[in-house]
């Protein structure tokens, strides 16, 4: 809405002394109104049933199940995320009894998420580089090719990457949980390559011409220049490994491998038959989305930018 | 900006690669399992272990249910696999056929468990077709029905006739009808009553529990098909035949997943679909006034509490008497395996044998978290019932005592008859498919057995 209005006011101002007229509050406005708080309450609203629920009680939980308040107000979801309670007070909630090491598997995602946008982001630039704006001999063929590594199902990749991992002798390490998705993903390379195809080429001869090296206009031209598409497939990457869950369940043994998501799987079922830790889970959840809030929250704009910016003409 | 990120990433790839060593060090063995309410016994176990064995260290591990199998397979495929983990019967034939399991009896400290030193039947149920002992018993359960005291007395019934109950596939005997009773529609009309609407059902008489495909019904319909005196293969442990085309078995489950359509018990939809609750979950949200569920849920069953905090009044009875005029329940039980992935079997074994004596037994019996595999050990926990929950656990241990047990169908190919099961079974619950289409799937059983061998 803030968008939309905004242009509208300064029009006003520009158009003279006149004080800008009165947006009328008509029949339809109001119900865009009505409309837009209804969306926002629809979507919004399992934000505030997973801190409805991680505030519950988890032994009360399904006896208040319609309730809209925290069934037994509890801190007890939260004290579990942390590790504060004792682990039979966390077995008598319904919660797992052994250590959570919190700030350890933190340190972790954000060590992994950083290290798979880092690496991703760059390499698939250079190889995005390569496929769009050098000359090579059957360079769209094997783009095509390259290509096609995006329909094989990841499942497929997943035992020779474990083999390999294990070879490295990377098990249970950081490093082997965002090796595999470090280097490139062919998702990331055709997403830039469609950028760096938008690019004009005079600018690149000009450079040329002043003698500047291919690595150079790589690194001084084209990367500047595509900071947005950057930016926002770096925020992608980002959010994307932040919420792996299988591949770090496979690789990581302890905690000093343990990410978050894999943390997270310790409230789920515990044992067949019986409920799971509902309040610990969802408390869990809320503290490890709060992250990537912040993420959205400081780059939403970025992202809204670089979806309809499309290089210099 | 671009030159800091990359300095960033380089130097959190040393930072992370650095303090790294490379898998456990000597004498630290690997244990895993996956009820996380059973870690703590289990951990007084290690501590008492490490102080007998000055030179080894246990190190637990525990998984959720869902994510330990795929992730024990997955340490097979890798050599990460734990030296000794808690194996289930259900699962237990898989890795015998993937000669991941180690032999007990040949290794010096767990070479001499002897059959009789746990429940009647338990042991044996470890022996693979070679005939040699794969897992050392842990413990044991069977199954009885949890029900909401509450909810049994507001409709007029004796908690103490619950004991009684008597069921046959014609017209449900007086399970059905007490169930009926228990149910009450959105009106307040019980189902036994006229004007009863069962599309708009409150509270179910019989909690749902899925299928059960999976598990062989264990905490399903096994109770019932067991007591009209149903086998499901020609032989137990390791059968090659199924007999799904019994007409017993049929009779059984149109019956049984027929009060889903009678409106006594919670269908697909009214548990939640796929993410179904639990019966604990339906008990405590009043979906339902009484469940079938296993003995290692009463952990769970007692700790509910209403929205106000108090404490629910959960009693157990045991399953009804059937056709055969006996109750029946599943024995089922866990067990440790050591793998061969183990770089130190020796000491695996000493674990082991540790985890399957007496110290460790009562130790966990003392927890009343399950019932261990010795009789000891199993008193102990019946004690700690009595005492700490103020629960008579009779209904599960009499099954014993009374010789009503049958074990968990154990055969080969586990895994694909699991994936042949739980489709069809899933068809019976949900209405779609009558009991008959289980002459189908035995046939494809009894194929896959043929290719399979």
């Amino acid at each position: 809405m803030a968008t939309v209005t905004a242009p509208a006011a300064s029009d006003a101002r520009q158009t003279g002394p006149k004080p800008p007229p009165k947006p009328r509050f008509g029949v339809g406005r109001a119900l865009g109104w009505a409309f837009m708080i209804l969306v926002m309450i629809v979507s919004l609203f399992p934000f505030y049933w997973i801190l409805r629920t991680a505030l519950s009680d988890n032994n009360a939980l399904y006896a208040g199940g319609d309730s809209l308040l925290p069934v037994q107000f509890s801190w007890g979801g939260f004290e579990r995320v942390f590790g504060i309670q004792t682990g039979q007070e966390a077995i008598d909630a319904g919660g797992a009894g052994q250590p959570i090491a919190f700030w350890r598997y933190l340190l972790n995602s954000v060590l992994v998420a950083t290290m798979v946008t880092a690496g991703q982001v760059f390499f698939s630039a250079m190889a995005a580089y390569a496929f769009a704006r050098l000359r090579w001999r059957h360079r769209e063929q094997v783009f095509a090719v390259f290509l096609a590594g995006l329909m094989i199902p990841a499942i497929f990749t997943l035992l020779p990457n474990f083999v390999l991992i294990k070879e490295l002798g990377l098990v249970d390490t950081v490093l082997g949980i965002a090796l595999p998705s470090m280097l490139m993903t062919p998702f990331a390379v055709f997403f830039l390559r469609q950028f760096f195809l938008g690019i004009s080429r005079e600018v690149e001869e000009a450079a040329m011409v002043e003698g500047a090296s291919k690595t150079r206009i790589f690194f001084r031209l084209i990367l500047p220049i595509s900071a947005a598409p950057i930016s926002t497939l770096s925020i992608l990457t980002y959010i994307t490994s932040w919420n792996e869950y299988f591949w770090p369940l496979m690789v990581s043994y302890t905690d000093r491998s343990r990410v978050l998501t894999v943390a997270l799987g310790v409230f789920k079922s515990q044992k067949p038959q019986a409920g799971p830790d509902w309040a610990g889970l969802m408390a869990a959840t809320l503290v490890a989305a709060l992250p990537m809030l912040l993420l959205f929250l400081v780059f939403a704009r970025r992202i809204v930018n670089s979806i309809g910016f499309s290089g210099i003409k | 900006m671009l030159r800091r990120l990359l300095l960033t990433a380089l130097l959190l790839t040393t930072a992370a690669c650095g303090g790294v060593g490379s898998g456990g060090t000597t004498g630290t063995i690997e244990y895993w399992l996956w009820d996380s309410s059973q870690q703590p016994g289990y951990q007084k176990c290690a501590d008492a272990f490490q102080r007998q064995n000055p030179g080894l260290r246990i190190h637990i591990s525990q998984y959720g249910w869902d994510d330990y199998w795929s992730k024990l397979t997955a340490s097979f495929i890798a050599d990460t696999a734990p030296d000794v983990f808690t194996d289930q019967l259900a699962k237990f034939p898989q890795f015998v056929d993937l000669q991941v399991l180690r032999p007990l009896d040949d290794l010096g400290p767990t070479s001499d468990i002897k059959d009789s030193d746990y429940q009647e039947g338990l042991a044996e149920l470890w022996k693979g077709k070679d005939g040699k002992r794969y897992g050392a018993p842990k413990d044991w359960d069977t199954i009885a029905v949890f029900y909401d005291t509450a909810a049994v007395r507001a409709a007029g019934i004796d908690p103490a006739t619950l004991d009684e109950l008597t069921w046959n596939p014609r017209d449900g005997g007086t399970f059905e009808r007490t169930i009926a009773h228990l149910t009450i529609d959105q009106n307040g009309v019980r189902g036994d009553e006229p004007g009863f609407d069962r599309t708009r059902v409150k509270t179910y008489g019989l909690a749902a529990n899925g299928g059960g495909g999976d598990n062989w019904g264990q905490t399903q319909w096994s109770a019932f098909t067991g007591s009209a005196g149903w086998q499901a293969t020609d032989k137990n442990p390791w059968g090659a035949r199924f007999n799904l085309d019994d007409p017993v078995v049929q009779d059984t489950l149109n019956w049984y997943f027929g009060l889903v359509r009678k409106g006594y018990m919670a269908s697909f939809a009214a548990i939640g679909g796929r993410n179904a609750i639990t019966p604990d979950t339906q008990i405590q949200s009043g979906i339902a006034a009484m469940g079938l569920s296993g003995s290692w849920t009463i952990s769970s069953f007692t700790k509910l509490t209403d929205a106000a905090g108090r404490k629910l009044d959960i009693g157990v009875a045991p399953t009804p008497i059937g056709p055969i005029g006996k109750r029946a329940s599943m024995f089922n039980g866990l067990a440790d395996s050591i793998t061969t992935f183990s770089k130190q079997p020796e000491n695996a074994a000493k674990w082991v044998k540790f985890l399957s004596g007496e110290q460790c037994q009562n130790i966990i019996g003392e927890s009343g978290v399950v019932f261990p595999a010795r009789p000891a050990g199993t008193e102990l926990a019946i004690r700690y019932n009595e005492k700490e929950r103020g629960l008579d656990v009779s209904a599960f241990t009499d099954h014993i005592r009374n010789r009503t047990t049958f074990p968990l169908p154990v055969t080969s190919n586990a895994a694909d008859v699991t994936a042949l099961m739980t489709p069809a079974l899933e068809a019976i619950f949900l209405g779609e498919a009558p009991a008959a289409s289980l002459t189908r799937l035995n046939a494809q059983l009894n194929q896959l057995f043929e290719v399979a061998g």
